[in-house]
């Protein structure tokens, strides 16, 4: 290509004429750069978005449906179930379990996500302001980290095991140590709940860390700087700079782990089963038994609607702040 | 002489702030040191439990040193062949969903980056973002009875490579879309002036600048398809077995060999915790969803 005939191509695109695309590729509105058939970004979405649909509306449909009628094993096979209206509903709402279950959930959401996020900023922080030397850094954040890397089913067996009542490693640990003087009953009633929320704690707690640790790191020093020239103490500077420059990742951390706590359901399955006697149970696990172990799949399929609307609300809340947050920080 | 008084007053007040942040200093270490014990202590627990006899994991005192050392149990964990095949299982189920989360989702992603308007905005590519966040029970119960339909049945390993679409697709889509945004357009248009096709110059130039992002991608799907294990422990179980719903079922008679239980976990966490070592960059921008850069 000579320099002239370059010249002249790059001013064509330039004025929105590119005439150098292959044909198919031309754009219908000359006015923008890059403006393809209006088929390819179809066809590139298409496929994505077909499967998406299909394992995700397709059961939602399918829940919907089911949840007013009074679908059981029998009569799903033999497909003789008949409409209940909002039967299965009433059902649900009115129920003690029910209510128990959103207490537990109260509980955990508050213990074990809120919780995690909190413990997760201040240890970042501590990290970052405390710890000089990279190396260290790193090497506590993959030691900190590593819990998350495992799988819910090891996870559960091992603070089963850690947690056994008679000979488990925390109450010889604990009894050693002359913190309590007699074994802790860490599956009883009332105390199921909180082991659950122990191990998610051990579990989770990376995450905000990682998050809110990488946000602290990405903060312009040139801030703290000008705040140490000015005299400012460091309660100051982190009242005053670093909590509020990092609002919104700690709020990212906070709403991911809300949207994974409402989920959450296999930590209590491979836990406790829900027990004793319903005591550890979460609306998610109500669901799940209800729909797989006793196949009351209309009920099973008010609980599983009633959880995705409470999720869909969330979830909505949490993408319309990324959004903002994406748009501030010139990603969308 | 006032001035003397007040210099000295405020050298004293900046003395007492100093020494009380050094005491608050103090405390902040002991506590991540606390926190360093309570994440490690079980982990730990869990190395030496691996390598103890079976008697000994059920003593009446539990010991936080082994005895005698077994490390005998990494063999004996495979005694059982479908232990073994739980761990190829897993491998495969996981690779499978992880390379087509990844076409799937480079496509997608490629699309939002480049032509977000007629690729459906970026409505279209929060609501797939919102697909992680969809309560698994919601979708356990139909597609269950959906896959049981099918020739292959629910036991299956394609059921869970399609399953765990759900939630690494939009997780692959949305950071690939981030990263291909990465990329200046004005690359693969330099390309188009050379005379290059369009798939040419996405090959020859936008797929090598986002590689590493890609790779990362990679793996973070694969990790969560690895450890996957509500789906697995509904869907599969006789014909196919992964290797996290294996893990609970180490029992002999009533008795648990927490001894062979803890030495399988290990082998099986070796993937992940190696994988997280490499990407620690990425695992962050990964794990909040590209918000937040690694």
């Amino acid at each position: 290509m000579t320099p002239e005939r370059k010249e002249a191509v790059v001013s064509e695109i330039v004025r929105g004429t590119p005439s150098t695309y292959p044909a198919w590729f031309s754009a219908r509105k000359r006015s923008k750069p890059l403006i393809v058939s209006r088929r390819v970004p179809i066809l590139l979405v298409g496929l994505p978005v077909l499967v998406l649909l299909a394992i995700v509306i397709y059961p939602t449909i399918w829940m919907f449906y089911h949840s007013l009628r009074d679908t059981n094993i029998n009569h799903l096979f033999s497909g003789e179930h008949a409409s209940v209206g909002l039967e299965n509903y009433r059902t649900v709402l009115s129920s003690e379990r029910f209510h128990d279950s959103l207490w537990h959930l109260a509980l955990y959401l508050f213990f074990g996500a809120c919780l995690q996020v909190l413990l997760g900023t201040l240890l970042a922080l501590i990290i970052y302001e405390y710890l000089k030397s990279n190396l260290a850094r790193a090497l506590i954040l993959i030691l900190l980290v590593l819990p998350m890397m495992l799988p819910p089913s090891i996870v559960g067996t091992l603070w089963r095991f850690l947690l056994t009542p008679s000979n488990g490693a925390i109450n010889q640990a604990l009894l050693d140590l002359g913190i309590i003087s007699s074994h802790i009953e860490w599956f009883n009633a009332g105390v199921s709940l909180w082991s659950i929320i122990i191990a998610d704690v051990w579990n989770w707690t990376a995450l905000p860390l990682l998050i809110v640790y990488s946000g602290r790191v990405s903060l312009p020093p040139a801030v703290y700087e000008a705040a140490r020239v000015d005299g400012a103490g460091q309660w100051k500077v982190l009242r005053r700079i670093t909590l509020p420059m990092l609002k919104e990742v700690i709020a990212i951390a906070f709403i991911l782990r809300f949207t994974d706590a409402f989920k959450f359901v296999d930590l209590v399955y491979v836990m406790t089963s829900g027990g004793p006697a319903q005591s550890s149970e979460l609306p998610t696990y109500i669901a799940f038994q209800r729909g797989i172990r006793e196949f009351a799949i209309g009920e099973a399929a008010a609980y599983a609607i009633i959880i995705f609307a409470i999720s869909a609300i969330i979830v909505t809340l949490f993408l319309k702040y990324m959004k903002r947050v994406m748009k501030a920080q010139g990603l969308a | 002489m006032a001035a003397t008084a007040d210099i000295a007053q405020a050298n004293t007040q900046a003395a007492q702030t100093a020494e009380r942040w050094r005491a608050v200093r103090y405390l902040f270490l002991i506590f991540l040191g606390f926190w360093l014990l309570f994440t490690l202590f079980p982990l730990y627990f869990m190395a030496i439990t691996a390598f103890k006899s079976a008697a000994e994991t059920n003593l009446t005192q539990p010991t936080f040193w082994p005895q005698e050392w077994f490390p005998e149990n990494f063999v004996g964990v495979f005694a059982e062949p479908t232990n073994f095949s739980a761990l190829v299982d897993s491998f495969i189920i996981a690779t499978g969903n992880t390379l087509l989360s990844l076409l799937l989702g480079s496509l997608a992603g490629y699309a939002f980056a480049r032509f977000p308007r007629q690729a459906g905005g970026e409505n279209m590519a929060f609501w797939m973002l919102s697909n992680r966040m969809f309560p698994p029970v919601a979708i356990l119960v139909p597609m269950f009875f959906l896959f049981d339909n099918t020739p292959w049945g629910t036991d299956s390993h394609i059921s869970l490579i399609i399953l765990y679409l759900v939630f690494n697709l939009p997780l692959a889509t949305w950071l690939m879309m981030v990263f291909f945004r990465d990329v200046p357009h004005e690359l693969e248009e330099a390309a188009y002036l050379d005379g290059w096709k369009p798939l040419r110059a996405f090959v020859k130039v936008t797929l090598p600048l986002v590689l590493p992002g890609m790779i990362s991608v990679a793996m973070l799907c694969w990790i969560f398809a690895w450890n996957e294990y509500l789906f697995a422990n509904l869907f599969v179980g006789s014909d196919v077995r992964t290797y996290t719903i294996v893990i609970p079922t180490f029992t002999h008679g009533s008795q648990t060999l927490w001894n062979l239980q803890m030495a399988f976990s290990l082998i099986a966490m070796i993937p992940p915790v190696v994988l997280f070592i490499v990407l620690r960059r990425y695992m962050v921008r990964g794990l909040s969803l590209g918000v937040v850069k690694g």
